[in-house]
């Protein structure tokens, strides 16, 4: 099968780690996969093509913004795809009633812009797919999407140095709330037992330009004066094909998650790329959504409630004992979610029938 | 010709007044013009339409992405009109290869999260026609329609003759003329023309009378274009204080002729990628309408190419404080300029000439 992805690529952020390995997965599966766009040299892992008509599918990746799928974009790819060979993997849960976690992070503010959100995929596609086992909204389809690359996973003796006994590799996009009133103070208590720690990526010391005027201006909390008062370096996000170089430079990796993808159990790509990096991943998930993803052993590398300062410091003074588990995870990932499997699950879900009615004669 | 007219209906950007305009000629040539939006509470006069099968060609007036509707609007567009009948009118010269001068350029990823082909691939998959506001278009099949145009019924005093026109602007009351120089516009790659201008004018300020600038961020560079480095926004507010600029932001577009009258001078500036380009705008052509006389701070050609020669007088040389005088010494020879130049653009850039030119364009 030829299929072609349409996102937001961004060298930093976002989905772009699974397009690389979409595009390798495909090809040692006997599928074509490419990214919409011209050969781009910051994203050297990654094959595109502008030939919209020469794919049998065309699947849009949609993250929280949509203002990419732009007229320059779209009205060539109506032309030339027909809907019913259009899918959109809805990464964020838009395509979900209003859902608010802890009164903060939400999918939407205003019921009107749900609405417009609806009738935007509904004008794209029929079929919805959303990283998540159990999707929520009648017609989506669980499509887990991203997945795990044993051949990304650097070894002990290959690894860069531990610069780091501790990193939290990721963006300040509404983490914060969780940060800080969960991993800060356990820190904070355990602070003078733990070597450096640094926080890498965007948004942890300052807040963007214009992020008042898009009303997400919660989303960015931060207080540089109590990272700077707990030594935590702040460091810029890195490109894609440095993440797990840079994680593995830490001998514990803190995977956060914003609360609306906690509250809808929504997957991404940090879940499975802290597993190739050289590191013992802690994930601040419910333990129970951790051995559903990461096997029983999972459970064990949960951080949560009152034990997450005894956590940091066990993982810190028995390396070897967490990397079994972290072993064990890696084979269970093996076993279930490496991208070959998500690979002929997305061959498998574009060949099914659509899960939407169409809502306009656009085809 | 019913034509819907789809673009971003701000009231103080882009080409809000020309558009209006369109409707007005269009309707008393016969022609059926819309927007393509719900109705419009502030202007009761302007048709719209959300019908896009029931007209004969449909018209995008780009500046931004956003000035495509959103979806389903979109496709709703596409569905209803055929791509052969489907125009896009480039303000800004997308179509073309990217293009860098000084800090101005037509393509930048990390403003719009476009690459400079996707411009192209998209205007082309919108529409078969893409006419840009310019004599010389670069890149085929783009076409030149200059598409802004001089109203003449708008001209806020018309006067008889120059000896008139001189008179009154001499003797005008300081309650009539609050300004010696008043320019409305964004302050979007301006900035470097601005200063030039400002600091000529510094040795004559008082002479002058007083400066304003209405719009967008004359009083602050935005946050965001110092994070992503946009060099073509920029202001010194020292400077501005020093002279004592009065600031104001944005005012609806039919403010504008009758704000720039207040003040004897009104500088035209394009910005620099314009000037390349030959791109007009709708300033071009509204500064000629108001009660000020034009400062022309453009290229000699395009004032050639544009006003005609009659407006060779009008044009800023090197010092500009040296030309505010001669004309403050000698008002008369400049008002017949302006006069002689308006009556060039009412025979030449009417928006009836425009409404004829696309008419003709399309028929074509």
């Amino acid at each position: 099968m030829r299929i072609l992805f349409v996102m937001d690529q961004r060298v930093d952020r976002g989905s772009i780690q699974s397009m690389s390995n979409y595009v390798r997965a495909g090809r040692e599966t006997g599928h074509d996969i490419a990214l919409y766009g011209c050969a781009d040299p910051r994203f050297p892992t990654i094959r595109f093509s502008r030939d919209v008509g020469a794919f049998d599918y065309v699947v849009f990746l949609v993250e929280s913004w949509r203002h990419w799928m732009s007229a320059l974009r779209m009205p060539r790819i109506f032309a030339e795809v027909p809907r019913d060979r259009r899918a959109i993997v809805d990464a964020d849960g838009m395509y979900n009633p209003i859902v608010s976690a802890a009164g903060y992070d939400r999918n939407y503010q205003w019921e009107q812009h749900r609405a417009e959100w609806f009738a935007h995929y509904r004008t794209v596609t029929d079929r919805i797919f959303q990283p998540t086992f159990r999707p929520r909204q009648a017609g989506v389809r669980s499509l887990l999407f991203y997945g795990y690359d044993p051949a990304q996973q650097i070894h002990p003796g290959s690894s860069p140095a531990k610069a780091y006994d501790m990193l939290c590799v990721g963006h300040n996009w509404w983490r914060w709330r969780q940060i800080s009133r969960e991993l800060l103070p356990a820190i904070e208590r355990v602070r003078s037992r733990i070597g450096a720690v640094a926080f890498i990526g965007s948004w942890w010391d300052s807040i963007p330009a214009g992020a008042a005027e898009l009303g997400v201006e919660s989303a960015f909390g931060t207080d540089p004066a109590w990272l700077r008062r707990l030594r935590i370096e702040v460091r810029p996000a890195v490109s894609y094909t440095e993440v797990v170089p840079v994680m593995s430079t830490g001998h514990i990796n803190i995977m956060t998650q914003r609360p609306l993808f906690r509250e809808l159990k929504i997957l991404t790509s940090k879940f499975f790329e802290v597993f190739s990096a050289d590191t013992i991943p802690l994930v601040m998930i419910d333990p129970d959504h951790a051995e559903l993803v990461y096997g029983p052993a999972g459970r064990e590398l949960a951080l949560e409630g009152d034990a997450i300062a005894e956590k940091l410091l066990d993982a810190l003074c028995r390396p070897h004992r967490y990397r079994d588990v972290v072993d064990a995870v890696r084979t269970h990932l093996v076993a279930h979610h490496t991208y070959r499997n998500r690979v002929q699950e997305l061959v498998a879900a574009l060949q099914q029938s659509p899960t939407l009615e169409a809502e306009t004669a656009f085809a | 010709m019913k034509l819907l007219i789809v673009s971003r209906f701000d009231r103080s950007a882009r080409a809000i007044s020309t558009i209006v305009n369109y409707v007005r000629a269009g309707r008393a040539l016969g022609h059926h013009v819309a927007l393509f939006a719900d109705p419009l509470a502030d202007l009761p006069d302007v048709p719209t339409s959300r019908d896009p099968k029931s007209f004969d060609h449909v018209m995008f007036v780009v500046y931004e992405t956003p000035d495509f509707p959103d979806l389903p609007y979109l496709a709703h567009l596409l569905d209803g009109v055929p791509r052969e009948r489907r125009i896009v009118v480039d303000c800004t010269g997308r179509y073309n290869d990217t293009i860098t001068v000084e800090h101005d350029f037509n393509h930048l990823e990390k403003m719009d999260n476009h690459m400079g082909w996707e411009w192209i691939d998209g205007f082309d998959s919108v529409a078969k026609t893409v006419l840009q506001p310019t004599l010389t278009p670069r890149r085929p099949p783009a076409r030149g329609f200059l598409f802004h145009a001089f109203d003449p019924s708008a001209v806020q005093h018309p006067y008889d003759n120059a000896e008139q026109a001189a008179r009154a602007w001499e003797g005008r009351s300081s309650e009539r003329s609050r300004y010696g120089l008043a320019y409305v516009g964004n302050n979007w790659q301006r900035w470097s023309q601005m200063r030039g201008l400002l600091e000529g004018l510094s040795p004559i300020k008082d002479r002058l009378g007083p400066i304003a600038l209405v719009g967008w961020a004359w009083d602050h560079r935005p946050d965001w274009a110092a994070e992503l480095g946009i060099d073509g926004i920029d202001t010194d507010t020292a400077l501005l204080q020093e002279l004592g600029v009065e600031l104001r932001g944005n005012i609806p577009f039919s403010e504008v002729i009758p704000f720039v009258s207040q003040a004897r001078f009104a500088p035209v500036i394009h910005r620099p990628l314009f000037n390349h380009l030959g791109i007009v705008t709708n300033r071009t052509f509204e500064t000629f309408c108001s009660d000020a006389i034009p400062l022309l701070m453009l290229p000699p050609d395009t004032i050639e190419s544009i006003y005609g020669p009659a407006a060779r007088p009008l044009a800023v040389g090197d010092d500009v404080a040296a030309h505010v005088e001669a004309i403050q010494r000698c008002p008369e020879v400049y008002w017949d300029a302006v006069l002689k130049t308006r009556a060039h653009l009412s025979s030449v850039h009417s928006y009836q000439r425009r409404m004829q030119e696309l008419s003709a364009l399309l028929d074509a």
